[in-house]
């Protein structure tokens, strides 16, 4: 990343308290000008957060929908960002299959006994086998030379692969035979998983009416209140009796002045629970509107909710900075820009937007390759500025020949009714 | 030396031990595995075939000793508890003994393995999300 030294320190400190857990339930602000960094703020967070840590994005927009309320996808976004940490142990036997003896009563029915010996690369057993056994083993078509695990509570055998050793027994094998290698160390061992779940998704399973199919389907409706109670209860207790600990992630809502004061009242209440994500939100708004009120506030955000918040500001790139945008970006799309092409493009960047010289680079590489050339000089950049319009110069031309325009409203005089 | 290589020396053999501990702890899981599966197999061979009252041949060190049955089933079951036991031990430390050395080496802890587990029932409960 380039520049906003001292909103990426910030950044640093609220990584730092994230990953220590400190700072669940509150709530941090970016706020800046267009084109200054802040998603590249929140996104540089969420990568140096690590897998670990559940991280979750929308826009102010999405909320919006006629499926769900607007609290219910805000509380669904919120338990996404809560991540519960679970521990499964089995005990299990792990080894290659040397032999498997099985041996058949003479009158054809009644029970089959047999023998299976199991080795490691460190130790060789023989296990004695009940009729239950034999069949599952049968069913598996477990041969000897398969490495195979049984699991010792439920009995339940699966097969692994194929011994490196045994690997030219056969000419003609499928292409699906996987080989492996003969396990080391003991052959009854203790397997712990651990795994990750949001909250989101254990409400998701338990919610009734939708039933687990929900969760591959996609749309989840709307999840009633007291299965989220529940699940709090149950993790709750899984927390106390040592079973569960509770990750507070991270929920970054980017153009936050797209919420309502409805929204706004919500996000107040929620960060006062005690299951509740690090709140990231962006804006790029001054002193306006809060949607849905005529009042106006800073960032569109009301002053109560504002004074919870840890409010990070980032400022306009510096010309040395966007010139070292520009040329990561260049490299990015595999543009080749000449000297005075690159200073051309950070003046362009500088007067109009760093968005639209990003956008000038792939067009004008474009136009480079049309002509043959390797690399991008500054006629190309000249062409493409005269093709595509930046904001201002699209202003300008609006308000030059707005009345040949349709459906143009500021120059027509109000309508005289009376 | 001078006091910059000898505390290099000094991290670099406690990273040593402490290493050289886990392969222990490992290695004495296996020989104690070993042991306890030739106890099961024992302990099968003397369920089939000849009756209670029998005497089994016991190998003592290099010694054989007539026994009778029931008292050398038990004796193995009495063995057989002591180390499930030990291997447990053993596996508990393990765990402590990893996380040391992760610290020592900079590395980060394994989290989520101190949990205690979900009892069978509740991970069946799990099992949908798990599974994905």
């Amino acid at each position: 990343m380039v520049g906003q030294l001292a909103s990426r320190r910030a950044a640093g400190v609220i990584l730092e308290m994230i990953k220590d857990g400190h700072i669940a339930g509150r709530a941090v602000l970016i706020a800046g000008q267009p084109g200054t960094g802040k998603t590249a703020i929140a996104m540089g967070i969420a990568q140096s957060l690590g897998p670990d840590t559940p991280f979750t994005a929308l826009a102010g927009s999405e909320i919006f929908s006629l499926e769900m309320s607007k609290t219910e996808a805000l509380s669904q976004a919120f338990r996404k960002a809560i991540g519960v940490r679970i521990k499964e142990e089995t005990e299990i036997i792990e080894g290659e299959v040397v032999e498997i003896q099985i041996d058949r009563p003479a009158t054809g029915t009644g029970a089959k006994v047999g023998k299976l010996t199991l080795k490691t690369t460190e130790m060789e057993t023989i296990y004695d086998l009940g009729n239950k056994m034999i069949d599952s083993l049968s069913k598996e078509k477990v041969q000897a030379g398969d490495v195979i695990t049984i699991d010792k509570a439920t009995g339940k055998i699966s097969k692994l692969g194929r011994s490196f050793t045994r690997a030219r027994d056969y000419d003609a094998m499928g292409a699906q035979t996987q080989f492996v290698q003969c396990p080391e160390g003991e052959l009854q061992k203790r397997k712990e998983v651990v795994h990750t779940v949001s909250l989101h998704e254990i409400d998701v399973i338990n919610s009734r009416t939708q039933g687990f199919l929900a969760l591959f389907s996609g749309d989840t409706g709307e999840i009633k209140s007291e299965v989220r109670e529940q699940i709090n209860a149950k993790v709750c207790e899984w927390r106390e009796e040592g079973k569960a600990e509770i990750i507070p992630g991270v929920l970054f809502i980017d153009e936050v002045h797209m919420l309502d004061m409805e929204c706004f009242s919500f996000l107040n209440r929620a960060l006062e629970s005690d299951l509740s994500p690090v709140l990231i939100m962006a804006t790029n708004r001054g002193i306006t509107r809060i949607r849905g009120t005529n009042y106006q506030s800073p960032h569109g955000i009301p002053i109560d909710l504002l004074d919870r918040l840890l409010i990070i500001a980032t400022s306009p790139y510096t010309e040395k900075e966007t010139r070292q945008i520009l040329k990561i970006r260049c490299e990015e799309e595999d543009v080749e820009l000449s000297e005075e092409a690159h200073t051309v493009l950070t003046r362009i960047g500088m007067e109009t937007s760093l968005r639209y010289a990003i956008q000038l680079i792939s067009t004008a590489g474009l136009v480079c390759r049309k002509r043959k050339g390797t690399e991008v000089q500054v006629e190309d950049i000249k062409r493409v500025y005269s093709l595509f319009l930046d904001e201002a110069r699209s202003s300008q031309y609006m308000k030059e020949y707005q009345d040949s325009f349709l459906f143009n409203e500021t120059q027509n005089a109000p309508m005289d009714t009376s | 030396m001078d006091a910059v290589s000898q505390r290099v020396m000094k991290y670099l053999t406690e990273v040593e031990e402490g290493a050289e501990d886990i392969l222990t702890a490992k290695q004495q899981i296996v020989d104690l595995d070993t042991r306890r599966n030739r106890n099961r197999e024992a302990l099968n061979a003397l369920k089939t075939g000849m009756s209670d009252s029998e005497k089994v041949k016991v190998c003592f060190g290099n010694m054989f000793i007539k026994f009778p049955k029931s008292m050398t089933r038990q004796m193995i079951q009495r063995d057989q508890e002591q180390l499930e036991k030990e291997i447990n031990n053993i596996r508990e430390g393990l765990k402590a003994k990893v996380s040391c050395l992760n610290e020592m080496q900079g590395q980060p802890e394994l989290r989520g393995y101190n949990l205690s587990p979900l009892s069978s029932d509740e991970i069946k409960a799990m099992n949908i999300l798990l599974k994905r």
